[in-house]
């Protein structure tokens, strides 16, 4: 049985649809990431399956249970707010602490409790700092304690690494994946960072407007994105998106924008099926792209090279083929500089085609 | 230089704000003679305005003064004490409550937090009149009730605007993390909430107590002899013969220690209270 599942949930603040209709589900021990751009309804929805807000329409169910009329205080859902939320005037173990006093727990059973879950945490150290005195790190693992003291049978992460540096983030990102293993909850991460949705989830749902628009695992939607905004806000770089018409000539179909056309006709017979306009975009990932100093394939185009930014072992290379500018993402080549001329291919297994209307995939 | 200023800025407030304490502390030990002498070192300094704030008939530095008052000022002191104190309890609590509502859930939508703002820019003189003439066909003149209930209707209106400031500055989200781990809304307020505002709490108090303690206007109309208050009580230290400014200076002085002592007590709090924000 999941152990979450959100059904056709939908909320209007006044007269705008912060959630126009959402539903997935999430499995024992699994972490499902909603993924988008802030407004996207992520942390609204991440609110009523807590109980802070009301749904206008849709269910939550919980083990089962439907538990929309269920308060959030008995829901049992632990939440990590975006700051934490440690309280001040509490030391970090009475914040610990807090739900099980809120309950009455004896004295004896509550600090066993306690230590094992700061020893869990790693805050076993620092139990008598007051929490207004708390760096970020141990705020975070302070929140996680928290709420995982109470055995929730759900936990809820709402952006817990947006107000760190990019530096901290990198490592509080590791030291919450690893926690997240040893504790093992169903877990619904909010997040506008892909690179903490990719490395953190087991499925991302991306969201847009209020909507889901694809849910998968973390290779599904890197490599099957459903709809242009997806391709779009997965990946970085970014998806190179080049809006181009579909014609044909000499029983070949070509891609053409302006100077720029690709052989497509291997895909001819499902752009033509699936394509309702002629108006479409060809995507093409950077690290899709390769480079080369010599012609060596037939299909391969003529770009100039705009700027080179060097990121270690790879380089992003910012390419002119004709007017239309295209990244690629390939091995360092030192011989390349601004206006080198090299010759550029695509990879043609890992294309995507999306129409510009609908936005869905096409290839 | 800007040091200098600066000193030079805080003798000038000083001087400002206490002189008049200076005077009223002379005038207190000042015998009828006196009284409108312009020194500020009484001459011939008495204790006899103290005592007759005890023993009415007293002797003031050897005339005697025939007033209307018998009694000594234990009374109004303890009317003062009862009708302010009680008044500032019940305006805290219930302005608490409501600031909370207005907060937390927009209780009320704009309007009705700006409307009990509105209340409060009308003079008190000008419903003074209706105010005596309702208390008296309810039978509230003359009666702790009448005091207590006009006094927390007049200081909710800033118990509500200074205490929603100060929970307006408590992030949601320490109040949502308490929940989610299991307590009940009233636990929260609290648990969570309370301590969190209590240094703007003890403030708003403070400010409350003050208004209170020293109201003049409704405690003259509304007490006839049962709840003089001590502001009403000065004003009748008048004889056959003039004021007794001296009496009323001393007691005037009396009158502020119970703000001072409250002011004392709080202290702390009143610190926190008004560096709101640095203390998170």
């Amino acid at each position: 049985m999941p152990k979450l599942v959100v059904k056709n949930l939908r909320k209007l603040f006044g007269t705008f649809e912060a959630v126009k209709d959402v539903g997935f589900q999430v499995e024992e021990k699994e972490t499902l990431c909603l993924l988008g751009p802030s407004g996207c309804g992520k942390t609204t929805t991440l609110r009523i399956i807590a109980g802070l807000e009301v749904p206008t329409s849709g269910q939550v169910f919980v083990d089962g249970v439907l538990v929309n009329d269920v308060p959030p205080q008995k829901r049992q859902i632990g939440l990590v707010f975006q700051d934490y939320a440690i309280f001040p005037h509490l030391s970090v173990f009475e914040n610990i602490a807090y739900g099980l006093r809120v309950r009455k727990m004896p004295e004896a059973q509550l600090r066993t409790k306690v230590h094992d879950t700061a020893s869990l945490i790693g805050v076993d150290n620092i139990l008598d700092v007051p929490g207004r005195k708390l760096g970020l790190s141990e705020m975070q693992r302070v929140a996680i304690g928290r709420s995982i003291v109470l055995d929730p049978k759900l936990l809820l992460l709402d952006e817990p690494l947006s107000n760190i540096d990019a530096k901290a983030r990198e490592r509080m990102r590791a030291e919450l994946g690893k926690l997240q293993k040893e504790i093992g909850i169903a877990t619904v991460y909010v997040t506008h960072d892909q690179l903490e949705a990719m490395t953190l989830a087991d499925r991302i749902a991306v969201m847009r407007n209020g909507l889901i628009e694809q849910i998968g695992t973390t290779s599904e939607i890197y490599d099957n994105p459903r709809t242009l905004f997806v391709g779009n806000f997965i990946g970085s770089p970014s998806m190179n998106l080049i809006d181009c018409e579909l014609v044909y000539s000499e029983e070949r179909a070509i891609l053409k924008s302006g100077d720029f056309a690709l052989d497509v006709t291997e895909f001819a017979e499902t752009l033509r099926a699936k394509s309702k306009g002629r108006e479409l975009v060809l995507g093409v990932r950077p690290e899709d792209v390769s480079v080369h100093v010599r012609k060596t394939d037939e299909e391969a185009m003529e770009c100039e090279v705009q700027l080179v930014e060097p990121i270690g072992a790879r380089s992003i290379y910012h390419l002119k083929i004709g007017r239309l500018a295209v990244l690629a993402k390939g091995y360092a080549m030192p011989e390349v500089d601004v206006g080198s001329k090299l010759w550029t291919t695509f990879n043609k297994h890992k294309l995507h085609v999306f129409d510009k209307k609908t936005e869905e995939a096409i290839v | 230089m800007t040091k200098t200023v600066r000193y030079l800025l805080i003798v000038v407030v000083s001087i400002w704000t206490l002189a008049p304490v200076a005077w009223m502390v002379s005038l207190s030990f000042k015998g009828p003679t006196e009284w409108y002498a312009p020194n500020l070192i009484p001459i011939q300094p008495i204790f006899d305005n103290y005592i007759s704030l005890f023993i009415p008939t007293n002797p003031i530095g050897g005339s005697y003064f025939f007033t209307s008052i018998t009694e000594p000022i234990t009374k109004p002191v303890i009317n003062s004490l009862i009708a302010a104190g009680l008044g500032t309890i019940f305006a805290v609590l219930i302005g608490f409550l409501a600031a909370y509502g207005v907060s937390r859930y927009r209780a009320g939508g704009t309007f009705i937090i700006f409307f009990t703002l509105l209340t409060r820019m009308l003079p008190g003189a000008t419903f003074v009149a209706p105010l005596m003439v309702f208390y008296a066909s309810i039978h509230f003149i003359d009666t702790y009730a009448g005091l207590i209930l006009l006094y927390t209707a007049v200081t909710l209106t800033y118990a509500i605007w200074l205490m929603k400031g100060f929970i307006d500055e408590i992030p949601p989200e320490w109040e949502e993390a308490a929940l989610l781990e299991g307590a009940s809304p009233w636990t929260v307020l609290r648990k969570i909430t309370i301590p969190l505002t209590k240094g703007g709490l003890a403030a708003s108090a403070l400010f409350i107590f003050i208004l209170n303690w020293s109201e003049f206007l409704f405690a003259l109309v509304i007490s006839v002899t049962e709840v003089t208050t001590l502001p009403v009580q000065i004003s009748k230290y008048v004889s056959a013969v003039g004021r007794m400014y001296g009496t009323m200076a001393s007691l005037g002085l009396v009158a502020t220690i119970p703000s001072l002592a409250l002011g004392y007590l709080i202290q702390k709090h009143l610190v926190t209270g008004f560096t709101f924000g640095r203390v998170r």
